[in-house]
């Protein structure tokens, strides 16, 4: 197992490494540069501007020294916002997305399973259309439309909850379920098959032979079975989450690190959109082998090599 | 794979839940604000000499203070329901003491005006200030507001004339990003500019680089330079010719950062004493009172900068001189701002802790203002604009800004002024502000917006389907036959679209061209437009100080915002005689006559002027709408009953 880690530690260096070229290249490509305005500068003083982003510089000389300072995790300073150097922003920024990705995970995973488990159960029953039908909606029905349903609902009719903001529980409540509400349907239907598929099996037809009570099956034994396509789903799932929504960070006026992804991108802020894309390959890469990793814990029959 | 570590992993996934939950919920809660607002966007920065755009000035109005600042000038709204805006006292005594010919400007320091260090200011302050924003490596995009001042854009471009004195640096900085605390410094008088022949394709900048300044080196004593004593000869360059090696061994060409006219001796800001700050002009700028309380020429905290470096305007480090300090700010989050007690008129402050806001969806922020989360909201969304207006909190207000189509007059057949003019008489701009901006917008006909004071517009051509037609005819297009199809540009934006669609409805219907519409993502329209590849591109143009000249300097042939390939030396020449003019009366005459020849030729069609939308609580006080849409918040308070 050690030797499988190793090995993803080198692969994911050198997909860091690929992902970083590829991106360099690609923003350094697209036309205008983070330094045109609508109200232009002297050509002297644009110069000086980009000298002290080392802009003037030969390519290779930018690449080279941009992946220096990648390297030593030292991503450099904003071109846009200039108080800010890129790590901090994104130290600001990937708390508060962590925290409502936690809620939103736990609404998720909570809401899905036991849905997932109770339609299985409940084949065929109004629980499972009930619940399916659901899980549909919530997978369907894009965020900023369940977002502004919810805003109408709970802060206007009802007035439980503030319309945006960050800083107290209450104003993480409606972005965290909205947030959370696709993963929840998804989850609740990978559950749903894959509680299906391992019911019909003859381990679970053995445990009942045994005279295991239904409760201890489904928990100790079909779960475990059930819930794998769920775990490899919450890999890629987790990463996204963690870096933040632009949907629900703009409307719930969220201060987290989704809105830099694409304001990076719109506005040539390269090293802004660098850390950002790097951010999240390292995220996936490190929630994929967790997700591998636990496989070997939760099903028997997976080795890892 | 043991099989305790499988049975105890459920329960371990469990309390890595519970765990993360427990830390997302532990997050520190600030107490609420006094007044909170929208600011509209994140700001850039904090730093006058960098900041531009209008969420910074909110911020930058608020903790600092230029020598003046722009105040109502009435306690009541005048008849338009508009409050006047005047530059008043701000760090010095209003008025100035203006000389006869317009160029001399002597500001007095106020003796109350401090830092929020406590350190009183200084007229030095103002002269460190510009020059840290005039040095080239600051690289401010703003600098050019200084170019009013003799000799700043000298200093900025580094532009030297033999017979200049010049200070020379070099060696190593304390912070090697900026600027300011600068290496060792030499002075002297340039005596000759020794340039190599050009290289094959090398551009002008780099070759530049390689030019060496022969300097008579002054020495110094006690900290001044002794210009009058005999001095030393010296040779400089910023970067060394290959050429040269022959000609100069090691010792005898220094190799520095940077060489520069000499600040105190050339440029136009001179510190007579503490109190005392003499500003010299190229031109009688009659705008340069505004200009003084405008934010790039704001002063910044010489010892704060030269302590922290690049670390100074975090709020932990940050000092700043008006009536706020930054307290704290949180990307995307918010700002804080608390009332500075060193504030000269910190008495008159009322809020006390202010949240700036940077939502920047118009309905989020609207969603905040009704459930009162936030005072004031400075846009509203587009779509409920009828509704809102009946609301008596919508405080519309006519401002300094003008949305137009650019004309690439180079692209046949826009090259036909007869064509121009057509385009513009069939535009329905009316039917623009009353079906889809909706908020009160002024249809134009000039480029300069109405309330500039003592300015009228020249005006084009009405809508008018009849006279474009034959316009159109005239130019050999009659039914619009034989014209190519003419392309919109704009950057992606719903409005800008909407906008477009109807224009590409009218130009269709009344004149029977075939019009396409382009949208580009904003950093390649601007691009595109820079190099002006386009037929129609959609602007807009904010005023920079409350002056016809902001709209109109920027046609001059070639100028960097121009654009549109249009020369006109008549033009050109009204521009320079009205910034050379003194007499205010004369001058807006020769603006106006200079508006008519671009009005006349349409190398832009304006569209319409824009109104700001502000809504704001009925208890706040203090505000009230201008044509500038300028909001002191120090003057705001909270009146709930």
């Amino acid at each position: 197992m050690l030797w499988y880690l190793v090995k993803r530690i080198i692969w994911m260096a050198g997909t860091l490494w690929v992902v970083f070229t590829l991106t360099w290249f690609l923003m350094r490509a697209v036309p205008g540069g983070p330094f045109d305005a609508e109200k232009k500068i002297p050509e002297e003083i644009r110069r000086n501007i980009e000298a002290r982003y080392k802009l003037d510089q030969p390519l290779h000389v930018q690449y080279l020294d941009n992946l220096a300072h990648v390297i030593r995790l030292d991503f450099g300073p904003s071109f846009k916002l200039l108080d800010y150097p890129v790590n901090r922003v994104i130290a600001e920024g990937f708390p508060v997305s962590a925290s409502l990705g936690v809620f939103a995970m736990i609404f998720a995973l909570t809401l899905g399973l036991t849905a997932g488990v109770a339609s299985a159960i409940g084949r065929r029953t109004a629980y499972d259309y009930g619940f399916m039908a659901l899980a549909t909606v919530g997978v369907a029905v894009p965020n900023f439309v369940l977002a502004s349903l919810a805003i109408v609902l709970f802060v206007f009719y009802l007035g439980w909850f503030p319309a945006a903001g960050w800083g107290t529980l209450r104003q993480i409540a409606l972005p965290a379920i909205c947030l959370g509400a696709p993963f929840a349907g998804y989850i609740a239907r990978l559950t749903r098959t894959g509680m299906l598929e391992v019911l019909g099996q003859d381990y679970i037809r053995t445990a009942y032979a045994k005279g295991l009570r239904h409760r201890r099956v489904i928990v100790r034994h079909a779960l475990r079975g059930a819930i794998l396509p769920v775990v490899s789903y919450l890999g890629p799932a987790v990463a996204a989450i963690l870096t933040g929504s632009i949907v629900i960070e703009r409307i719930f006026a969220l201060p987290g690190l989704g809105i830099h992804f694409i304001e990076a991108a719109t506005q040539r802020d390269y090293t802004l959109a660098m850390g950002m894309v790097l951010v999240y390959t390292f995220l996936l890469f490190v929630m994929n082998t967790l997700v591998d990793l636990s496989y070997g814990l939760i099903d028997p029959r997976v080795k890892l090599k | 794979m043991h099989h305790p570590v499988r049975r105890l992993f459920p329960y371990f996934v469990v309390l890595a839940g519970i765990a993360s939950l427990a830390w997302a919920v532990t997050f520190g809660t600030l107490p609420p604000a006094d007044f909170s607002f929208n600011n509209g966007d994140e700001v850039k920065t904090v730093d006058p000499a960098k900041a531009e755009g209008s969420p910074e000035h909110r911020i930058l109005e608020s903790l600092y203070e230029g020598l003046l600042r722009q105040m109502p000038a009435a306690s009541e709204l005048d008849s338009d329901g508009l409050m006047p805006m005047t530059p008043q006292q701000g760090v010095a005594e209003f008025p100035p003491e203006i000389s006869e010919d317009g160029k001399t400007y002597t500001f007095r320091i106020r003796p109350e005006a401090r830092w929020s260090n406590g350190r009183p200011m200084t007229a030095d302050d103002f002269v460190w200030s510009w020059r840290r924003t005039l040095h080239p490596e600051t690289a401010s995009q703003y600098a050019y507001q200084l170019y009013y001042l003799e000799g700043a854009q000298q200093y900025n471009e580094g532009v030297l004339e033999v017979g200049d004195r010049v200070e020379i640096e070099s060696g190593e900085r304390k912070f090697d990003l900026q600027p300011f605390p600068r290496g060792t410094m030499q002075y002297g008088v340039l005596q000759n500019i020794i340039k190599p022949p050009q290289p094959e394709g090398m551009d002008e900048t780099d070759w530049k680089r390689t030019w060496i300044y022969q300097v008579d080196v002054k020495p110094e004593l006690e900290g001044a330079v002794q210009w009058d004593a005999a001095g030393a000869l010296g040779f400089f360059s910023k970067a060394r010719a290959a050429q040269y090696d022959d000609d100069f061994d090691a010792g005898s060409l220094q190799v520095v950062r940077q060489v520069l006219p000499h600040f105190e001796s050339e440029v136009g800001a001179q510190a007579k004493d503490d109190q005392t700050l003499v500003v010299t002009l190229k031109n009688p700028t009659p705008y340069f009172i505004h200009l003084a309380a405008f934010y790039p020429l704001y002063p910044v905290c010489r010892e704060c900068i030269e302590e922290h470096g690049e670390e100074w305007s975090r709020p932990e480090n940050l000092v700043t001189n008006g009536p706020y300090v930054l307290q704290m700010r949180r990307i995307r989050d918010r700002i804080r701002m608390i009332k500075n007690a060193y504030y000269w008129d910190a008495d008159n402050v009322k809020l006390e802790v202010i949240d700036a806001m940077p939502v920047k969806s118009e309905t989020t922020a609207l969603n905040m203002y009704l459930k009162g989360q936030l005072d004031w909201i400075i846009t509203v969304p587009n779509t409920i604009m009828p509704m809102l207006r009946e609301r008596p909190d919508f405080r519309p207000a006519p401002a300094l800004i003008t949305y137009f189509y650019r004309l690439n007059v180079a692209k046949p057949p826009l090259d036909n002024v007869l064509v121009r003019r057509a385009l513009n008489a069939a535009m329905n701009k009316q039917e623009i502000v009353e079906r889809v901006t909706r908020a009160g917008q002024l249809p134009a006909r000039g480029i300069v917006p109405p309330g500039i004071a003592g300015y009228t517009g020249a005006e084009t051509g009405e809508f008018n389907i009849k006279e474009a037609r034959r316009l159109l005819a005239e130019a050999g297009y009659p039914g619009g036959r034989g014209l190519p199809t003419i392309e919109i540009l704009y950057n992606t934006s719903e409005g800008h679209r909407a906008i477009a669609e109807v224009i590409q409805q009218q130009w269709k219907q009344n004149l029977g061209i075939n019009v396409e519409l382009r949208n580009l993502e904003w950093g390649v329209y601007l691009d595109t437009v820079t190099n002006t590849q386009f037929q129609v591109a959609r602007a807009g143009w904010i005023a920079d100080y409350p002056d016809p000249n902001t709209f109109l300097d920027m046609w001059l042939t070639g100028g960097p915002q121009n654009n549109t390939n249009w020369s006109n030396a008549e033009y050109d020449n009204l521009i320079h005689q009205a910034a050379a003019e003194g007499d205010p009366e004369r001058r807006m005459q020769i603006l106006q006559d200079a508006e008519r020849i671009l009005m006349d030729e349409l190398p832009i069609i304006p569209i319409y002027f824009y109104v700001t939308t502000n809504m704001v609580k009925p208890h706040v006080r203090g505000f009230s709408p201008n044509v500038q849409d300028n909001h002191p918040l120090h003057i705001m308070s909270i009146q709930k009953d």
